[in-house]
Protein backbone atom coordinates (compact mmCIF):
# COMPACT_ATOMS: atom_id res chain seq x y z
CA UNK A 1 0.00 0.00 0.00
CA UNK A 2 1.96 3.20 -1.11
CA UNK A 3 -0.78 6.09 0.47
CA UNK A 4 -0.67 7.06 3.47
CA UNK A 5 -3.60 6.02 5.39
CA UNK A 6 -3.00 8.56 8.17
CA UNK A 7 -3.15 11.75 5.16
CA UNK A 8 -6.56 9.90 3.33
CA UNK A 9 -8.67 12.81 2.69
CA UNK A 10 -11.32 10.22 2.26
CA UNK A 11 -14.17 11.09 5.19
CA UNK A 12 -14.26 9.29 7.93
CA UNK A 13 -17.30 6.16 7.77
CA UNK A 14 -19.43 5.35 10.25
CA UNK A 15 -19.99 1.20 10.67
CA UNK A 16 -23.08 1.29 9.03
CA UNK A 17 -21.61 3.64 6.06
CA UNK A 18 -18.71 1.27 6.22
CA UNK A 19 -20.80 -2.03 5.46
CA UNK A 20 -23.21 -0.02 2.98
CA UNK A 21 -19.78 0.63 0.48
CA UNK A 22 -18.28 -2.43 1.41
CA UNK A 23 -21.97 -4.86 0.21
CA UNK A 24 -21.69 -2.11 -2.69
CA UNK A 25 -18.40 -2.48 -3.69
CA UNK A 26 -18.84 -6.31 -3.28
CA UNK A 27 -22.16 -6.87 -4.83
CA UNK A 28 -20.85 -4.51 -8.07
CA UNK A 29 -17.91 -7.56 -8.21
CA UNK A 30 -20.14 -11.15 -7.05
CA UNK A 31 -23.29 -9.51 -5.58
CA UNK A 32 -26.90 -11.59 -7.21
CA UNK A 33 -25.95 -9.77 -10.80
CA UNK A 34 -22.84 -11.69 -10.71
CA UNK A 35 -23.14 -15.10 -9.28
CA UNK A 36 -20.21 -17.52 -9.46
CA UNK A 37 -19.90 -20.59 -9.03
CA UNK A 38 -17.95 -21.88 -5.55
CA UNK A 39 -16.52 -25.09 -5.24
CA UNK A 40 -16.31 -26.54 -1.15
CA UNK A 41 -16.19 -29.40 1.44
CA UNK A 42 -19.74 -29.32 3.31
CA UNK A 43 -17.99 -29.37 7.12
CA UNK A 44 -21.30 -28.02 8.89
CA UNK A 45 -24.96 -28.19 7.39
CA UNK A 46 -27.96 -27.40 9.58
CA UNK A 47 -31.40 -26.68 8.20
CA UNK A 48 -33.98 -24.67 9.93
CA UNK A 49 -36.73 -23.67 7.09
CA UNK A 50 -33.50 -22.10 5.23
CA UNK A 51 -30.66 -24.33 4.93
CA UNK A 52 -27.32 -22.99 6.03
CA UNK A 53 -23.94 -24.80 5.42
CA UNK A 54 -20.31 -24.23 5.87
CA UNK A 55 -17.98 -24.61 3.04
CA UNK A 56 -14.11 -24.87 3.51
CA UNK A 57 -11.78 -25.85 0.98
CA UNK A 58 -11.72 -29.89 -0.08
CA UNK A 59 -8.91 -31.53 1.82
CA UNK A 60 -8.60 -29.02 4.24
CA UNK A 61 -7.66 -29.85 7.61
CA UNK A 62 -10.56 -28.94 10.10
CA UNK A 63 -7.50 -28.10 12.88
CA UNK A 64 -6.15 -25.64 10.41
CA UNK A 65 -7.32 -22.61 12.36
CA UNK A 66 -6.91 -20.04 9.13
CA UNK A 67 -8.81 -22.22 7.07
CA UNK A 68 -11.13 -19.80 4.83
CA UNK A 69 -15.01 -21.03 5.70
CA UNK A 70 -17.93 -19.51 3.37
CA UNK A 71 -21.14 -19.02 5.20
CA UNK A 72 -23.26 -20.72 2.93
CA UNK A 73 -27.28 -20.35 2.81
CA UNK A 74 -30.30 -20.78 0.43
CA UNK A 75 -32.94 -19.60 1.16
CA UNK A 76 -36.58 -21.68 1.86
CA UNK A 77 -38.01 -20.30 -1.74
CA UNK A 78 -34.95 -21.84 -3.41
CA UNK A 79 -34.42 -24.36 -1.28
CA UNK A 80 -37.21 -26.61 -0.87
CA UNK A 81 -37.50 -27.14 -5.16
CA UNK A 82 -34.07 -27.69 -4.71
CA UNK A 83 -34.47 -30.56 -1.88
CA UNK A 84 -37.10 -32.00 -3.86
CA UNK A 85 -34.78 -32.49 -6.81
CA UNK A 86 -31.66 -33.69 -4.51
CA UNK A 87 -34.06 -36.00 -2.97
CA UNK A 88 -35.40 -37.72 -5.76
CA UNK A 89 -31.98 -38.22 -6.81
CA UNK A 90 -31.34 -39.58 -3.24
CA UNK A 91 -28.48 -37.27 -2.23
CA UNK A 92 -29.07 -35.64 1.05
CA UNK A 93 -26.25 -33.06 1.91
CA UNK A 94 -23.78 -34.06 4.69
CA UNK A 95 -20.42 -33.17 5.82
CA UNK A 96 -17.63 -33.56 3.84
CA UNK A 97 -19.73 -33.79 0.20
CA UNK A 98 -17.68 -31.72 -2.29
CA UNK A 99 -20.38 -29.58 -3.38
CA UNK A 100 -20.92 -26.62 -6.34
CA UNK A 101 -22.92 -24.57 -5.12
CA UNK A 102 -24.10 -21.40 -7.62
CA UNK A 103 -24.61 -17.99 -6.16
CA UNK A 104 -23.84 -14.96 -4.71
CA UNK A 105 -22.36 -12.72 -2.16
CA UNK A 106 -24.11 -11.62 0.77
CA UNK A 107 -23.17 -8.95 3.54
CA UNK A 108 -24.88 -9.18 7.09
CA UNK A 109 -24.12 -6.64 8.50
CA UNK A 110 -25.61 -7.30 11.62
CA UNK A 111 -23.44 -10.28 12.53
CA UNK A 112 -20.24 -8.79 10.47
CA UNK A 113 -20.99 -11.80 8.08
CA UNK A 114 -19.59 -12.17 4.93
CA UNK A 115 -21.71 -14.70 3.11
CA UNK A 116 -23.20 -16.37 0.45
CA UNK A 117 -26.36 -16.68 -1.13
CA UNK A 118 -27.09 -20.28 -2.74
CA UNK A 119 -29.07 -20.04 -5.62
CA UNK A 120 -28.21 -23.26 -7.72
CA UNK A 121 -26.66 -26.69 -6.36
CA UNK A 122 -24.74 -28.89 -8.86
CA UNK A 123 -26.60 -32.22 -8.67
CA UNK A 124 -24.81 -33.98 -11.47
CA UNK A 125 -21.29 -33.36 -9.15
CA UNK A 126 -23.04 -33.85 -5.90
CA UNK A 127 -24.16 -37.48 -7.54
CA UNK A 128 -20.99 -38.16 -8.37
CA UNK A 129 -19.68 -37.12 -4.76
CA UNK A 130 -22.58 -39.72 -3.39
CA UNK A 131 -21.36 -42.22 -6.18
CA UNK A 132 -18.03 -41.41 -5.15
CA UNK A 133 -18.71 -42.35 -1.28
CA UNK A 134 -20.68 -44.99 -2.10
CA UNK A 135 -17.95 -46.68 -3.46
CA UNK A 136 -14.94 -45.77 -0.64
CA UNK A 137 -17.92 -46.74 2.04
CA UNK A 138 -17.85 -50.62 -0.09
CA UNK A 139 -14.32 -50.06 -0.19
CA UNK A 140 -13.62 -49.97 3.49
CA UNK A 141 -16.40 -52.68 4.43
CA UNK A 142 -14.01 -54.90 2.15
CA UNK A 143 -11.28 -53.94 3.78
CA UNK A 144 -12.49 -54.57 7.06
CA UNK A 145 -13.49 -57.80 5.85
CA UNK A 146 -17.56 -56.82 6.61
CA UNK A 147 -18.99 -56.90 3.02
CA UNK A 148 -19.81 -60.20 2.54
CA UNK A 149 -19.47 -61.00 6.67
CA UNK A 150 -23.43 -61.16 7.13
CA UNK A 151 -23.63 -63.90 4.20
CA UNK A 152 -21.19 -65.58 6.47
CA UNK A 153 -23.96 -66.32 8.71
CA UNK A 154 -26.05 -69.90 8.73
CA UNK A 155 -29.36 -69.40 7.73
CA UNK A 156 -32.31 -71.87 9.87
CA UNK A 157 -33.39 -74.31 7.78
CA UNK A 158 -36.88 -73.43 8.65
CA UNK A 159 -36.86 -69.32 9.28
CA UNK A 160 -40.20 -69.27 11.10
CA UNK A 161 -39.46 -66.61 13.95
CA UNK A 162 -38.69 -63.51 11.50
CA UNK A 163 -37.98 -59.96 12.93
CA UNK A 164 -39.13 -57.51 10.99
CA UNK A 165 -37.27 -53.86 10.85
CA UNK A 166 -40.16 -51.91 8.70
CA UNK A 167 -42.59 -48.83 8.78
CA UNK A 168 -46.63 -50.31 9.07
CA UNK A 169 -48.03 -48.04 7.23
CA UNK A 170 -46.30 -48.52 4.09
CA UNK A 171 -47.08 -51.00 1.26
CA UNK A 172 -44.17 -53.11 1.54
CA UNK A 173 -45.13 -53.76 5.08
CA UNK A 174 -48.15 -54.95 3.58
CA UNK A 175 -46.66 -56.92 0.85
CA UNK A 176 -43.94 -58.58 2.62
CA UNK A 177 -46.25 -59.44 5.40
CA UNK A 178 -49.35 -60.42 3.25
CA UNK A 179 -46.78 -63.25 1.82
CA UNK A 180 -45.96 -64.73 5.05
CA UNK A 181 -49.41 -64.89 6.79
CA UNK A 182 -51.01 -66.09 3.16
CA UNK A 183 -48.37 -68.81 3.24
CA UNK A 184 -50.13 -70.84 5.90
CA UNK A 185 -47.27 -71.41 7.40
CA UNK A 186 -46.71 -70.81 11.14
CA UNK A 187 -44.63 -67.48 10.96
CA UNK A 188 -43.83 -65.80 13.93
CA UNK A 189 -43.22 -61.95 12.87
CA UNK A 190 -41.39 -59.34 15.71
CA UNK A 191 -41.73 -56.32 14.17
CA UNK A 192 -39.80 -53.34 15.33
CA UNK A 193 -40.89 -50.04 14.05
CA UNK A 194 -38.60 -47.33 12.40
CA UNK A 195 -38.55 -45.04 9.71
CA UNK A 196 -37.79 -46.29 6.19
CA UNK A 197 -36.45 -42.84 5.20
CA UNK A 198 -35.05 -39.30 6.13
CA UNK A 199 -32.34 -38.52 8.75
CA UNK A 200 -34.24 -40.38 11.66
CA UNK A 201 -34.44 -43.86 9.93
CA UNK A 202 -30.31 -44.83 9.85
CA UNK A 203 -30.18 -45.01 13.99
CA UNK A 204 -33.59 -46.24 14.53
CA UNK A 205 -32.60 -49.18 11.52
CA UNK A 206 -29.19 -49.46 13.41
CA UNK A 207 -31.20 -49.74 16.87
CA UNK A 208 -33.46 -52.39 15.49
CA UNK A 209 -31.19 -54.75 13.98
CA UNK A 210 -29.35 -54.84 17.31
CA UNK A 211 -32.48 -55.36 18.86
CA UNK A 212 -33.92 -58.07 16.96
CA UNK A 213 -30.12 -59.61 16.50
CA UNK A 214 -29.89 -60.37 20.63
CA UNK A 215 -33.74 -61.47 20.18
CA UNK A 216 -34.69 -65.02 19.06
CA UNK A 217 -35.54 -64.77 15.47
CA UNK A 218 -34.09 -66.77 12.68
CA UNK A 219 -33.76 -64.22 10.36
CA UNK A 220 -33.77 -60.67 10.35
CA UNK A 221 -35.68 -58.66 7.23
CA UNK A 222 -34.99 -55.02 6.17
CA UNK A 223 -38.56 -54.03 4.33
CA UNK A 224 -39.06 -51.04 2.54
CA UNK A 225 -41.36 -50.54 -0.43
CA UNK A 226 -40.35 -48.64 -3.64
CA UNK A 227 -39.48 -44.82 -3.18
CA UNK A 228 -36.67 -42.23 -5.06
CA UNK A 229 -33.13 -42.45 -4.46
CA UNK A 230 -33.54 -39.69 -1.88
CA UNK A 231 -36.30 -42.25 -0.21
CA UNK A 232 -33.81 -44.79 0.05
CA UNK A 233 -31.24 -43.31 1.00
CA UNK A 234 -31.00 -44.41 4.06
CA UNK A 235 -30.43 -48.15 3.14
CA UNK A 236 -26.69 -46.68 1.83
CA UNK A 237 -25.82 -45.30 5.25
CA UNK A 238 -22.87 -46.88 6.42
CA UNK A 239 -24.03 -47.29 10.02
CA UNK A 240 -26.73 -49.16 8.52
CA UNK A 241 -24.17 -51.54 6.29
CA UNK A 242 -22.38 -51.72 9.56
CA UNK A 243 -25.04 -53.17 11.38
CA UNK A 244 -25.94 -55.68 8.86
CA UNK A 245 -22.48 -57.11 9.00
CA UNK A 246 -21.86 -56.98 12.68
CA UNK A 247 -25.54 -58.93 12.85
CA UNK A 248 -24.92 -62.68 14.19
CA UNK A 249 -28.28 -63.07 12.49
CA UNK A 250 -28.97 -63.33 8.50
CA UNK A 251 -30.15 -60.38 7.56
CA UNK A 252 -32.98 -60.19 4.23
CA UNK A 253 -33.34 -56.96 2.44
CA UNK A 254 -36.26 -56.48 0.27
CA UNK A 255 -35.96 -52.53 -0.96
CA UNK A 256 -37.30 -50.73 -3.16
CA UNK A 257 -38.24 -51.74 -6.85
CA UNK A 258 -35.83 -53.49 -9.22
CA UNK A 259 -32.85 -51.77 -10.23
CA UNK A 260 -32.40 -49.80 -6.72
CA UNK A 261 -29.56 -51.55 -4.78
CA UNK A 262 -28.38 -50.00 -1.80
CA UNK A 263 -25.56 -50.81 0.42
CA UNK A 264 -27.31 -52.67 2.58
CA UNK A 265 -28.61 -55.14 0.09
CA UNK A 266 -24.95 -55.48 -0.93
CA UNK A 267 -23.92 -56.20 2.52
CA UNK A 268 -27.00 -58.20 3.33
CA UNK A 269 -27.43 -62.21 3.33
CA UNK A 270 -30.10 -62.09 0.78
CA UNK A 271 -31.36 -59.46 -1.02
CA UNK A 272 -34.85 -59.67 -3.21
CA UNK A 273 -35.58 -57.09 -5.26
CA UNK A 274 -38.74 -56.22 -3.45
CA UNK A 275 -40.46 -56.60 -0.09
CA UNK A 276 -43.00 -59.23 -1.94
CA UNK A 277 -40.04 -60.65 -3.41
CA UNK A 278 -38.47 -61.31 -0.08
CA UNK A 279 -41.69 -62.66 1.58
CA UNK A 280 -41.86 -65.27 -1.62
CA UNK A 281 -38.30 -66.00 -0.67
CA UNK A 282 -39.10 -66.91 2.91
CA UNK A 283 -41.64 -68.58 2.19
CA UNK A 284 -39.81 -70.76 -0.73
CA UNK A 285 -37.08 -71.37 2.15
CA UNK A 286 -39.66 -72.93 4.94
CA UNK A 287 -41.79 -74.47 2.10
CA UNK A 288 -38.61 -76.31 0.57
CA UNK A 289 -37.55 -77.34 4.55
CA UNK A 290 -41.66 -78.58 4.57
CA UNK A 291 -41.63 -80.40 1.79
CA UNK A 292 -38.52 -81.87 2.25
CA UNK A 293 -39.07 -82.82 5.88
CA UNK A 294 -42.87 -83.17 6.00
CA UNK A 295 -44.38 -83.44 3.26
CA UNK A 296 -42.32 -86.14 1.29
CA UNK A 297 -41.44 -88.47 4.17
CA UNK A 298 -45.22 -88.29 4.10
CA UNK A 299 -45.69 -89.60 0.49
CA UNK A 300 -42.94 -91.88 1.53
CA UNK A 301 -44.59 -93.20 4.96
CA UNK A 302 -48.05 -93.62 2.85
CA UNK A 303 -46.19 -95.32 -0.25
CA UNK A 304 -43.91 -97.57 2.18
CA UNK A 305 -47.48 -98.50 4.46
CA UNK A 306 -49.50 -99.33 1.14
CA UNK A 307 -46.39 -101.28 -0.11
CA UNK A 308 -46.00 -103.14 3.12
CA UNK A 309 -49.77 -103.69 3.33
CA UNK A 310 -49.93 -105.23 -0.32
CA UNK A 311 -46.98 -107.28 0.44
CA UNK A 312 -48.20 -108.89 3.94
CA UNK A 313 -51.99 -109.07 2.00
CA UNK A 314 -50.58 -111.31 -0.73
CA UNK A 315 -47.82 -113.13 1.18
CA UNK A 316 -51.42 -114.62 3.74
CA UNK A 317 -53.19 -115.05 0.45
CA UNK A 318 -50.29 -116.72 -1.02
CA UNK A 319 -49.60 -119.36 2.06
CA UNK A 320 -53.53 -119.84 2.07
CA UNK A 321 -53.06 -120.69 -1.70
CA UNK A 322 -50.20 -123.01 -0.77
CA UNK A 323 -51.52 -124.61 2.01
CA UNK A 324 -54.75 -125.60 0.58
CA UNK A 325 -52.77 -127.03 -2.82
CA UNK A 326 -50.42 -127.88 -0.24
CA UNK A 327 -52.72 -130.48 1.88
CA UNK A 328 -55.01 -131.26 -1.07
CA UNK A 329 -51.90 -132.64 -2.75
CA UNK A 330 -50.72 -134.75 0.43
CA UNK A 331 -54.35 -136.17 0.28
CA UNK A 332 -53.87 -136.78 -3.08
CA UNK A 333 -51.28 -138.32 -2.82
CA UNK A 334 -52.29 -140.34 -0.18
CA UNK A 335 -55.29 -141.85 -1.64
CA UNK A 336 -53.23 -142.34 -5.04
CA UNK A 337 -50.92 -144.68 -2.21
CA UNK A 338 -53.79 -146.35 -0.79
CA UNK A 339 -55.39 -146.46 -4.21
CA UNK A 340 -52.13 -148.26 -5.72
CA UNK A 341 -51.77 -150.05 -2.51
CA UNK A 342 -55.37 -151.74 -2.34
CA UNK A 343 -54.43 -152.60 -6.60
CA UNK A 344 -51.80 -154.64 -5.35
CA UNK A 345 -53.66 -156.38 -2.81
CA UNK A 346 -56.58 -157.24 -5.40
CA UNK A 347 -54.29 -158.42 -7.81
CA UNK A 348 -51.66 -160.40 -5.15
CA UNK A 349 -54.85 -161.62 -4.10
CA UNK A 350 -56.17 -162.83 -6.93
CA UNK A 351 -52.83 -164.46 -7.46
CA UNK A 352 -52.92 -166.36 -4.18
CA UNK A 353 -56.49 -167.72 -5.08
CA UNK A 354 -55.58 -168.82 -8.40
CA UNK A 355 -52.77 -170.27 -6.93
CA UNK A 356 -54.52 -171.59 -4.36
CA UNK A 357 -57.09 -172.76 -7.02
CA UNK A 358 -54.60 -174.59 -8.85
CA UNK A 359 -52.96 -176.48 -5.87
CA UNK A 360 -56.58 -177.33 -4.88
CA UNK A 361 -57.34 -178.61 -7.86
CA UNK A 362 -53.56 -180.25 -8.08
CA UNK A 363 -54.09 -181.79 -3.96
CA UNK A 364 -57.79 -183.09 -4.98
CA UNK A 365 -56.59 -184.45 -7.85
CA UNK A 366 -53.66 -186.17 -5.84
CA UNK A 367 -56.11 -187.45 -3.50
CA UNK A 368 -58.14 -188.82 -5.80
CA UNK A 369 -55.86 -190.94 -6.48
CA UNK A 370 -56.74 -192.39 -2.71
CA UNK A 371 -59.91 -192.00 -2.95
CA UNK A 372 -61.37 -196.21 -1.70
CA UNK A 373 -64.40 -195.95 -4.21
CA UNK A 374 -61.84 -195.92 -6.52
CA UNK A 375 -60.62 -198.85 -4.38
CA UNK A 376 -63.67 -200.61 -3.70
CA UNK A 377 -64.57 -200.28 -7.55
CA UNK A 378 -60.56 -202.12 -8.33
CA UNK A 379 -62.34 -205.13 -6.21
CA UNK A 380 -61.27 -204.16 -2.57
CA UNK A 381 -63.39 -204.09 0.51
CA UNK A 382 -63.33 -202.17 3.49
CA UNK A 383 -64.28 -204.16 7.09
CA UNK A 384 -65.57 -202.27 10.17
CA UNK A 385 -66.21 -203.40 13.23
CA UNK A 386 -69.10 -202.68 15.17
CA UNK A 387 -68.10 -199.39 16.39
CA UNK A 388 -67.72 -198.52 12.42
CA UNK A 389 -63.64 -198.99 13.17
CA UNK A 390 -61.83 -199.69 10.13
CA UNK A 391 -60.34 -203.27 10.64
CA UNK A 392 -56.93 -203.28 9.62
CA UNK A 393 -55.30 -206.22 11.60
CA UNK A 394 -56.35 -209.47 12.13
CA UNK A 395 -56.04 -208.26 15.87
CA UNK A 396 -59.00 -205.84 15.33
CA UNK A 397 -61.12 -208.38 15.81
CA UNK A 398 -62.55 -211.58 17.74
CA UNK A 399 -63.54 -214.33 15.67
CA UNK A 400 -67.13 -214.89 15.98
CA UNK A 401 -67.47 -211.04 15.48
CA UNK A 402 -69.66 -209.45 13.27
CA UNK A 403 -68.32 -207.33 11.07
CA UNK A 404 -69.28 -205.04 8.02
CA UNK A 405 -67.67 -205.45 4.52
CA UNK A 406 -68.06 -202.47 2.27
CA UNK A 407 -67.66 -202.99 -1.24
CA UNK A 408 -68.05 -200.66 -4.44
CA UNK A 409 -71.58 -201.38 -4.77
CA UNK A 410 -72.71 -201.66 -1.38
CA UNK A 411 -71.86 -203.29 1.77
CA UNK A 412 -72.99 -206.76 3.98
CA UNK A 413 -72.61 -208.18 6.97
CA UNK A 414 -70.24 -211.14 7.73
CA UNK A 415 -69.19 -212.85 11.19
CA UNK A 416 -65.43 -213.85 11.67
CA UNK A 417 -65.13 -217.58 11.50
CA UNK A 418 -61.22 -217.66 11.78
CA UNK A 419 -58.37 -215.33 11.87
CA UNK A 420 -54.59 -216.09 10.54
CA UNK A 421 -52.22 -214.16 10.57
CA UNK A 422 -49.22 -212.92 13.04
CA UNK A 423 -50.98 -211.03 15.42
CA UNK A 424 -54.37 -213.72 15.48
CA UNK B 1 -52.74 -125.65 20.74
CA UNK B 2 -49.97 -122.70 21.69
CA UNK B 3 -50.73 -119.00 21.21
CA UNK B 4 -49.61 -117.77 17.90
CA UNK B 5 -46.64 -115.11 18.12
CA UNK B 6 -46.19 -111.81 16.33
CA UNK B 7 -46.06 -111.35 13.08
CA UNK B 8 -42.38 -112.45 11.79
CA UNK B 9 -42.94 -115.38 14.67
CA UNK B 10 -45.79 -116.52 12.92
CA UNK B 11 -45.31 -116.09 9.47
CA UNK B 12 -41.91 -118.07 10.02
CA UNK B 13 -44.06 -121.09 11.73
CA UNK B 14 -46.51 -121.00 8.39
CA UNK B 15 -43.74 -120.80 6.51
CA UNK B 16 -41.93 -123.88 8.04
CA UNK B 17 -45.55 -125.99 7.94
CA UNK B 18 -45.37 -125.06 4.38
CA UNK B 19 -41.89 -126.38 4.18
CA UNK B 20 -42.99 -129.39 5.74
CA UNK B 21 -45.51 -130.36 3.00
CA UNK B 22 -43.12 -129.08 0.67
CA UNK B 23 -40.94 -131.45 1.39
CA UNK B 24 -43.12 -134.47 2.01
CA UNK B 25 -42.27 -134.57 5.90
CA UNK B 26 -46.43 -134.44 7.04
CA UNK B 27 -48.26 -138.10 7.95
CA UNK B 28 -51.73 -138.33 7.05
CA UNK B 29 -51.86 -138.27 11.37
CA UNK B 30 -49.72 -135.03 11.13
CA UNK B 31 -52.26 -133.49 8.30
CA UNK B 32 -54.94 -132.81 10.09
CA UNK B 33 -53.21 -131.06 13.18
CA UNK B 34 -50.36 -128.64 10.99
CA UNK B 35 -53.61 -128.20 8.48
CA UNK B 36 -55.73 -127.10 11.88
CA UNK B 37 -52.23 -124.82 12.90
CA UNK B 38 -51.80 -123.12 10.01
CA UNK B 39 -55.51 -122.42 9.52
CA UNK B 40 -55.43 -120.77 12.80
CA UNK B 41 -52.20 -118.69 11.59
CA UNK B 42 -53.41 -117.45 8.45
CA UNK B 43 -56.55 -116.26 10.21
CA UNK B 44 -54.72 -114.53 12.99
CA UNK B 45 -52.04 -112.62 10.26
CA UNK B 46 -55.74 -111.91 8.13
CA UNK B 47 -56.94 -110.65 11.73
CA UNK B 48 -53.75 -108.37 11.94
CA UNK B 49 -54.37 -106.88 8.48
CA UNK B 50 -57.87 -106.29 8.83
CA UNK B 51 -56.96 -104.35 12.25
CA UNK B 52 -54.46 -102.80 10.49
CA UNK B 53 -55.79 -101.75 7.45
CA UNK B 54 -58.57 -100.10 9.58
CA UNK B 55 -56.10 -98.28 11.38
CA UNK B 56 -54.47 -97.35 8.07
CA UNK B 57 -57.43 -96.46 6.13
CA UNK B 58 -58.12 -94.23 10.10
CA UNK B 59 -54.98 -92.62 9.56
CA UNK B 60 -54.16 -92.34 5.68
CA UNK B 61 -56.51 -89.52 5.03
CA UNK B 62 -54.57 -87.21 8.01
CA UNK B 63 -51.74 -88.38 6.53
CA UNK B 64 -52.38 -87.81 2.68
CA UNK B 65 -53.49 -84.19 3.87
CA UNK B 66 -50.00 -82.75 4.83
CA UNK B 67 -48.67 -85.21 1.61
CA UNK B 68 -50.33 -82.93 -0.94
CA UNK B 69 -50.13 -80.14 1.56
CA UNK B 70 -48.90 -77.14 -1.04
Amino acid sequence: MDSDYTTSTDAILEVGEFYELLTAQLESAYGRRHPRWVRGEVSKVYEKTHLYVDLVDAGSSASDSKRPVLNAHCWASAWNPLKRKLAQDGVTLQPGMIVNFFGYVDVYAPQGRIGFTVTEVDVAGLLGDVARRRLELIARLRGEDLFDANRRTILSPVPLRVGLVASPQTEGYSDFTGQLLDSGYGFQILLVKTAVQGEAAPPQIVAAIEALDGADVDVICLVRGGGSRGDLSCFDDERVARAIAASSTPVFTGIGHTGDESVADLVAHTRAITPTKLGEEIVSVVRYWYQSNVRYPAQRVLSATEAVFDEATEYVAERRRTMIFAVRDRLRAEQRHLLATRERLVIQSRHLLATATQMLASDRQLLSAYDPKRRLAQGWSIVTNAEGVVVRSVGDVRVDESVRVAVSDGSFAATVNEKNGASS
Amino acid sequence: MSTIGDWNDAAKELNDIVASFDEGEVSVDDLFVKLERATAIIESLEARLEATKAKVEELAPRISRVASDE
